[in-house]
């Protein structure tokens, strides 16, 4: 064997080692980043796990929907509730969907869905010291429309609304929708049943409750609620709830609360308008 | 895409979060409307009976929650820290999924600034769990996690099996 040919084959032999080496280094890496990335995988997914554990708890406690919060006919919250609103229109002039004097100079478009709670919020917030402080001197007249928003489904939104204009054909309404917000129950928790509505009704002192059943069938109502709606997207109104505001007789524009609890926005409003 | 660009990415999307997670807090407690095009919508989702977990705001929850993906993010960078932002992100997404779940069939409206909210942190989880998986791999030699002078533009773009 010449000189040459002992290198050549040192070299490769040579070659061959390292190339075993890096080989093996090659597998033992990516062994290790299997592994690495296993370990990963496996935190991902318990993490995943856990996310999903803990949402599906919440959806389960914070209710799919099934409870109904509305008070019963008599109870004390139901009882209490009808007091507060009697204690606030009473001695108050009605007419159909208007509470206040026909005469007031001023008058306030409230539109709403019976069902939302914000306009809950803002029938049992800013509204009373608006009633005490404006309608019940006679400055203001507040008209009462409705526009679906919270309620699902739309023939819960006319059954409710039908029912609270059919009280207003005896002077009522504004009790009914009062009652209404007083006791409101879950949002879509289908609290709306015909048992409650009846329940309302009977908490609101002297309606007639045969007049009103009739009443309930009666189209004028039927076309109220569509003419309402009319008159919410003509306005460009989305949500609930929205205000129009203006002289008596003049066109009104559209009016926010700043808060729906505080009623300090509406005061300088009527300060303005009444100049 | 580099660690480096990664990383600045989650972190922008992280504080864009954080300054709509700060607004809708600011608005819960000043107890004032947020500013909305679509009418009242997010004035209905924000005063909805879901705007409160066991009595805290969720607006608070989300604050807290991005304040937390912030800090993994800002601390020097390791598995560990990689780990942490991925879990935020992770469970940020489950909580937004499940508001986006009461939007849509509770409350039915769709509050603007929520929904941000809610893309923004699908776009976090992506990435960061992209990036945790990716992981650090030492045999290229790229040092990923080294945001500093090291992490150059070219090197890891050209990188085989940056995933």
């Amino acid at each position: 064997m010449s000189p040459v040919e002992s290198d050549e084959e040192d070299l490769t032999r040579k070659q061959r080692r390292e190339q075993a080496r890096a080989e093996r280094k090659a597998m033992e890496e990516a062994e290790a980043a299997g592994a690495a990335r296993r370990t990963r995988l496996t935190q991902l997914g318990v993490v995943a796990a856990v996310v999903v554990v803990v949402v599906v708890v919440i959806l389960v406690a914070t209710g799919g929907g099934s409870k109904s919060a509305a008070p019963k006919v008599g109870s004390t919250t139901a009882n209490k509730a009808a007091q507060t609103v009697n204690a606030l229109v009473a001695g108050i002039p009605q007419k159909g969907n208007v509470l206040g004097s026909p005469t007031a100079p001023v008058t306030l478009q409230y539109f709403g869905d019976l069902e939302c709670p914000i306009c809950k919020d803002f029938t049992l917030g800013a509204l009373p010291t608006v009633i005490q402080k404006w309608v019940r001197p006679g400055k203001l007249k507040i008209e009462y429309r409705s526009l679906e928003t919270a309620t699902r489904e739309p023939e819960t939104f006319k059954l409710q609304q039908i029912a609270a204009l059919a009280a207003g054909n005896q002077s009522k309404m504004w009790n009914f929708i009062e009652l209404f917000y007083h006791e409101q129950g879950e949002e879509s928790s289908g609290y709306v049943t015909e048992k409650y509505l009846q329940g309302l009704a009977q908490q609101v002192p002297g309606l007639s409750l045969a007049s009103w059943t009739t009443d309930r069938n009666s189209a004028t109502f039927a076309n109220q609620v569509a003419s309402d709606a009319q008159a919410a997207n003509n306005a460009g109104f989305t949500g609930t709830p929205s205000f129009l505001l203006g002289k008596t007789g003049s066109t009104p524009s559209k009016f926010e609360f700043s808060s729906l609890t505080d009623a300090s926005s509406l005061n300088a409003a009527m300060e303005k308008l009444l100049g | 895409m580099s660690a480096r660009a990664l990383r600045i990415t989650l972190l922008v999307l992280a504080v864009i979060g954080l300054g709509i997670a700060s607004y809708l807090t600011y608005v819960h407690y000043a107890g004032i409307k947020p500013a909305c095009t679509a009418g009242e919508s997010c004035t209905k989702v924000q005063t909805s009976i879901y705007s409160k977990l066991a009595g805290v705001p969720v607006a608070l929850i989300g604050l807290l929650g991005y304040i937390g993906i912030v800090g993994s993010l800002l601390v020097p960078q390791g598995e560990t820290t990689r780990l942490a932002t991925m879990s935020f992100t992770v469970v940020g997404f489950g909580f937004s999924a499940y508001l986006t779940y009461r939007e849509l069939f509770s409350i039915h409206a769709i509050c603007e600034w929520c929904a941000s909210s809610a893309g923004i942190m699908t776009i976090l989880m992506c990435l960061s769990v992209w990036r945790f998986l990716r992981g650090d791999d030492p045999s290229l030699g790229t040092g990923p996690a080294h945001l500093g002078q090291n992490a150059g533009h070219e090197s890891s773009a050209t990188l085989p099996g940056a995933y």
